[in-house]
């Protein structure tokens, strides 16, 4: 008996008819559970099928590009250019390449990138067989990106067929030669990780993982999660960068597009895929130029999100650069967010409390007062200024009573630690 | 009150009348001399002093045996009892190499992590005597992920387990470089572990090995180590695929050791019901631990784990006021540093008992302990050994009891000493080449490496297997290479434990809109326990399920109070497919080969509580389940059986009883689980089954069959059988150990001292029926006749 029959049985497939076999229905059982073990994939939905209903049409003619040849093979190369003038959402392309190096290099958290140039710059986007990861997944499409001029290149890897893994390497690996860092979104975790492994599968040196990087997902969610659902490319791009994706491919389908045209190599199942990876590319092009002049917070960013202008304060004041951060923070503490304002006042504040420019200090706790009795924050601030620099026992217990009686949101803890102070400025008000 | 020392103790007790009625063997153990060798020349300076410096100026025989065959790069397989210094055979020339060599790095799987976790404390230990840069880690689904990678780079010794290499550590092989293109050395302990389902998986696992190795130039030697099983060096050339060498011959010396066998009294001799393994156990442990005869305790689940130290820390609270931790118990499912300090009590001698499962969750460094009682049969003569060996590593006398419970294994065990004591009967199977298995594998292997054509992996046509995936679209082929084409991460779709992964959950749905779940049942014991309208208990509260969705894996239910419990009836029917090889004995035929076996839920009795009246049934509809797999058989033809005079329905209950019997002896043989084997009466064609219908044992048809053909046509057939689609290996087997089944069935019903059968030889005489044991005996004489 042939393998295949005895896999059959196991698997409840292909009973033969004639023998006193159980009835269909409940074989199906079996069957369906085996199934279930042998192949987890989801049964292709109807788009899934398109591509064998329709007769294919060649990539070449819905996909700017050709095969091209390198020393180990040929692949498929599609190179595109946009000009200065277009606009991608509510950047000009033109513009994307002024880049802060020393901006991008706080971003990387990498000194090394305060170096280069704009134009050094590789962004890099894979698209892949599935997100588990591991040796199994391959990423069957490599779009990447440069500035040339005024103008912004993406070229894009394309493997028709694993066959093509190798060439496909070797041109990345030329690619790459000629830049000096790596920008992606989520990288570091995802692309940079999967070709890694292929450039060992296939015993190839990595030149990529030696190359700075700037990964754009970290810097992204820290400055810009606080008014997103989620920190996906596509939220940002709606959220920050004013575009729109219509009839974009959806990502979790993608896989199943590449399974399906290496059974029937048609392009239309590869065209989405393809202006989908190029989207990508220059959307991250945009994002570094947004995060770059957020966090360089110069002229011309008077319109910036001032809840950005905070987290980005924030992300210097952590790196070390008070004086960077102190501008920005005073930069948005007239802002009409009021929940901004007060975060930037009191950033300021301790700010100037650490430097001890008292007066400046004084003057924000006494203003948040003025305009909040109730401000814990500014009340033991001020208190604590008048107790331990001033001696004005008084005034500092006045200040204290009042957010005492006055306020209903304290904590138990807080409470406590007011009462305790109240008592011993009692004590030394008294005291002779 | 003065207390008594073991060797006194153990005086008493043999004088002691009722104690020796329930012992069926006491066996003393003479301490045996050591045989030793030097270290041999090339031990680098360092680690011998280190080794010295711990109390080791020469080696054992087989020690050094051991570590000249490593040293020359054969795969080894090393079979000693416990504390013979099994783990110097490999640590030995592993640090070695490393010393000589820094780049090498070395694998060791262990199968349960409290092993491991023992494993690094002692290389950790050699190596920081040592004072060389040598790095040793765990790595396993606890090892945080920011220390992964370092692990993956610097690990000189990884020590992980099965589970982990198989989905954590092959599939991602292209990060573990490093390890893979210096591995030199592959340790494998507790290889009788990996036998049956688990150990087919193992050897495919090694296959993967082995091919990722072959990519990175590496070829590493294997080191294992097992207990005392019938064919360690077959089972380890199974598992690895390749030529090992057996060194079995122990140059320990061993201590003075008093093995006792003891099979708890009678409590009623109609039903031939035993007093629990529990009430002994704890009257033995109390004894001893009053005596400060410090004392394991070892029991076979977690729940007597804690009835159990709850008796005895009860008994020890009152004379000993404020040593909460005077017993303790210790299982999987507690949390380290609990575990560390009771370890460090039993060193200390401040925890006096302990309680346990299993020898493989305890850590190896507890201290000399005096006395070991097992409550239950291990399952196996070698982990009977095991846990045995957990008392008197070093120390001067010891002592073991093992106390059988009620079943026919338990029972077979100590009314048979001579079986117990002798060569170890066990044998270790394992079928690599199960389609089901060997496809998942295969499955695994593409996704790490695409397969080339001509390569090949497992003993089946490995291209018609590539094409097979090919048509089921998770390999894609091009220039004859098959590439993992799915997104799917294969090595989580398989548990290399468990047989079915699938449960289903039951949820109670008596508050509308606070479902909860309360309890998983597997899939197969699902269709049996939560059927539409079946009762399920938890706890000794019943609920009623409203509905089972098997799509879903859902079973919901809600609260109820009735009389009644349900119990299901079912009909199992096997179908031979295949014959691999036939003989007779008599007239019996016996054979084994492939099969067929049906399985349908068919309705259900309602039971009536404490009278056991039936008040009712119903049906159920459920799914038949079919499942092929491999069976041991063997058919006793009806004119021979028509010797016997006995009603047909005495025929069946004997029939059933001796299966029973024969189900329960073939597992202990064979070292499976109860479960990993299942059995059936039938006839051959599958035209005919015995169906435990609602109050009569029948032959009857199979539905849609015509019912009246069954007249003395019918040749009954006993079935033993692999419960694995595709078989495990375990009938071959059995067909040839036959004679050896059929005379410890007599052995064991005969002995019995029940009187109309009992859960001890053919089954509850309620299920069986009257007539069970005097028509099983009567069968078997029929089989024993030449
Ligand atoms: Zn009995």
């Amino acid at each position: 008996m042939s393998l295949r029959d005895r896999l059959g049985r196991l698997t409840g497939e292909g009973t033969q008819p004639g023998r006193s076999d159980p009835p269909g229905e409940l074989i199906s059982e079996l069957r369906r559970r085996i199934e279930e073990v042998v192949n987890r994939r989801p049964v292709p939905g109807p788009q899934a099928h398109s591509g064998r209903d329709r007769t294919g049409i060649p990539l070449e003619r819905l996909v700017t590009g050709e095969e091209v040849r390198t020393p180990r093979g040929g692949l498929f190369f599609s190179r595109s250019v946009l000009a200065g003038s277009h606009r991608h959402g509510v950047f000009r392309v033109g513009d994307l390449g002024h880049i802060d190096m020393r901006s991008a290099a706080l971003l990387a958290g990498s000194d090394e990138i305060a170096a280069f140039e704009p134009g050094h710059a590789l962004f890099l986007d894979t698209e892949t067989t599935g997100l588990a990861g591991g040796t199994g997944t391959f990423p069957f499409l490599i779009g990447l990106g440069w500035f040339e001029g005024d103008s912004f290149v993406t070229t894009q890897l394309f493997a028709r067929d694993f066959s093509e893994e190798i060439p496909m390497l070797c041109l990345l690996d030329e690619l790459a030669r000629d830049r000096r860092f790596l920008v992606t979104f989520n990288g570091r975790a995802f692309d940079l990780n999967l070709l890694s492994a292929r450039f060992v599968l296939n015993r190839m040196e990595d030149t990529l993982s030696n190359m700075p990087h700037l990964d754009l997902l970290h810097p992204g969610r820290r400055l810009l999660r606080h008014r997103m659902d989620n920190a996906r490319l596509t939220t940002i791009e709606a959220c920050v960068l004013g575009l729109t994706r219509d009839d974009d491919v959806p990502g979790y389908e993608i896989p199943r597009r590449y399974f399906d045209w290496l059974r029937s190599r048609d392009g239309s199942l590869m065209e989405d895929v393809f202006r989908h990876n190029r989207l990508d590319i220059v959307s991250m092009a945009a994002l570094l130029k947004h995060l770059a002049d957020l966090v360089a917070g110069g002229p011309g960013r008077e319109s910036a999100h001032p809840g950005d202008v905070l987290c980005a304060a924030r992300l210097h004041e952590e790196r070390g650069d008070t004086q960077t951060a102190l501008s920005m923070y005073e930069r948005i503490a007239g802002s009409p967010d009021s929940r901004v304002a007060i975060s930037a006042l009191r950033a300021c504040s301790l700010i100037y409390k650490k430097a001890s420019r008292w007066e400046d200090a004084v003057l924000i706790w006494e203003g948040m007062i003025s305009r909040d009795p109730l401000d814990l924050f500014a009340a033991e601030e001020l208190a604590k200024f008048c107790e331990h620099r001033r001696g004005e026992f008084k005034r500092a217990a006045l200040i204290v009573k009042t957010v005492l009686e006055g306020s209903r949101t304290l904590s138990p803890e807080e409470r406590s630690s007011l009462e305790h102070r109240l008592n011993r400025l009692a004590r030394k008000s008294s005291a002779p | 009150m003065a207390t008594l020392s073991l060797k006194e103790w153990l005086q008493r007790l043999e004088s002691d009348r009722r104690f020796r009625e329930n012992a069926t063997s006491v066996t003393h153990i003479p301490a045996s001399e050591g045989s030793y060798a030097p270290y041999p020349v090339w031990v680098h300076k360092g680690l011998k002093a280190v080794l010295e410096k711990r109390g080791i100026r020469r080696l054992y025989s087989h020690q050094a045996r051991a570590v000249e065959l490593v040293r020359q790069g054969r795969d080894v397989v090393l079979v000693t009892p416990t504390a013979s210094g099994k783990t110097l055979c490999y640590n030995l020339p592993v640090l070695q190499r490393i010393l000589e060599e820094p780049e090498t790095r070395a694998l060791y799987l262990f199968p349960t992590k409290a092993l491991a976790n023992d494993q690094m404390h002692e290389v950790h230990g050699l190596i920081g005597e040592l004072k060389a840069d040598i790095r040793t880690f765990t790595y396993d689904g606890d090892t945080p992920d920011d220390a992964r990678q370092a692990i993956r780079k610097q690990g000189h010794v990884v020590v992980t387990n099965p589970d982990m290499l198989h989905t954590g550590i092959l599939p991602h092989h292209t990060k573990w470089q490093k390890l893979f293109a210096n591995l030199r050395y592959v340790v494998v302990d507790e290889l009788h572990i990996y036998r049956g389902v688990f150990g087919s998986h193992l050897t495919n696992v090694f296959r993967r090995l082995k091919r990722v190795c072959r990519f990175y130039g590496a070829d590493p030697v294997f080191v294992c180590c097992s207990a005392t099983v019938a064919n360690p060096r077959e089972h380890a050339q199974n598992l690895l695929e390749k030529e090992v060498v057996l060194v079995d011959e122990s140059g320990a010396p061993r201590a003075e050791k008093t093995f006792v066998l003891f099979n708890p009294p009678i409590v009623n001799r109609e039903l031939g019901i035993r007093q629990s393994a529990l009430t002994p156990a704890r009257k033995i442990a109390g004894d001893l631990i009053g005596n400060h005869i410090q004392t394991i305790v070892f029991t076979t689940s977690r729940l007597n784990v804690e009835v159990l130290t709850r008796y005895l820390k009860d008994t020890f609270r009152a004379k000993i006021p404020g040593r909460d931790h005077y017993v303790a118990g210790y299982r999987g499912g507690y949390l380290p540093n609990l575990r560390r300090d009771i370890e460090k009590g039993l060193r200390e001698r401040s925890v006096m008992g302990v309680v346990s499962t299993n020898a493989l969750e305890l850590g190896i460094d507890i201290g000399d302990l005096e006395a070991c009682i097992m409550a239950g049969y291990p399952g196996t003569i070698a982990s009977t050994w095991q846990q045995a060996g957990r008392a008197g590593r070093r120390a001067g006398h010891s002592l073991a009891i093992l106390i059988a419970r009620s079943n026919p294994m338990d029972q077979f065990i100590v009314e048979h000493p001579d079986y117990f004591f002798s060569r170890s009967p066990e044998h270790c199977r394992v079928n690599p080449d199960n389609l089901l298995i060997l496809l998942h594998h295969i499955k695994s292997a593409a996704f790490e490496l695409p397969f080339e054509e001509g390569e090949r992996f497992g003993k089946e046509d490995l291209m018609e297997l590539l094409t097979y995936l090919e048509d089921k679209g998770v390999l894609h082929r091009v220039d004859q290479r098959w590439h993992w084409a799915a997104e799917s991460y294969p090595a989580d779709e398989v548990s290399l434990r468990t047989v079915n992964p699938e449960n289903v959950v039951v949820v109670d749905t008596t508050e509308t809109g606070n479902h909860r779940v309360i309890a998983e049942v597997d899939w197969d014991s699902a269709f049996t326990t939560v059927h539409d309208d079946a009762i399920y208990m938890v706890e000794s509260q019943q609920y009623h399920v409203d509905r089972l969705d098997l799509e879903r894996k859902k079973a919901y239910v809600k609260k109820v109070d009735v009389d009644y419990y349900t119990d299901a009836m079912t009909y199992t029917n096997v179908r031979v497919i295949d014959g691999f090889a036939v003989r007779k004995r008599g007239s019996v035929i016996i054979e084994h080969g492939e099969v067929q076996v049906s399985r349908k839920v068919v309705g259900y009795k309602k039971i009536k509580f404490y009278t056991s009246e039936n008040v009712g049934y119903g049906d159920v509809n459920l799914p038949q389940k079919d499942m092929h797999t491999t069976s041991y058989w063997f058919t006793v033809p009806w004119d021979l059986l028509d010797f016997l005079e006995l009603r047909r329905e005495e025929l069946i209950d004997g029939l059933a009883g001796l299966a029973y019997c024969l189900h329960h002896i073939a597992a202990m043989l064979v070292m499976a689980d109860i479960r990993d084997l299942d059995r059936c009466i039938g006839d051959k064609s599958g035209e005919w089954f015995v169906r435990y219908g609602a109050d009569r044992r029948l032959i009857t048809a199979t539905p849609g069959q015509p019912m009246n053909v069954m007249e003395n046509a019918f040749d009954p057939t006993v079935f033993v059988f692999d419960a694995y689609p595709g078989g495990i290996g375990f009938s071959d087997l059995l067909y040839e150990r036959h004679d050896e089944l059929v005379s410890a069935a007599q052995s064991l019903i005969s002995s019995c001292p029940c009187e109309h059968g009992c859960p001890m030889c053919v089954g509850p005489a309620l299920e069986v029926g009257p007539s069970a044991k005097a028509s099983a005996l009567a069968i078997l004489g029929l089989l024993e006749a030449p």
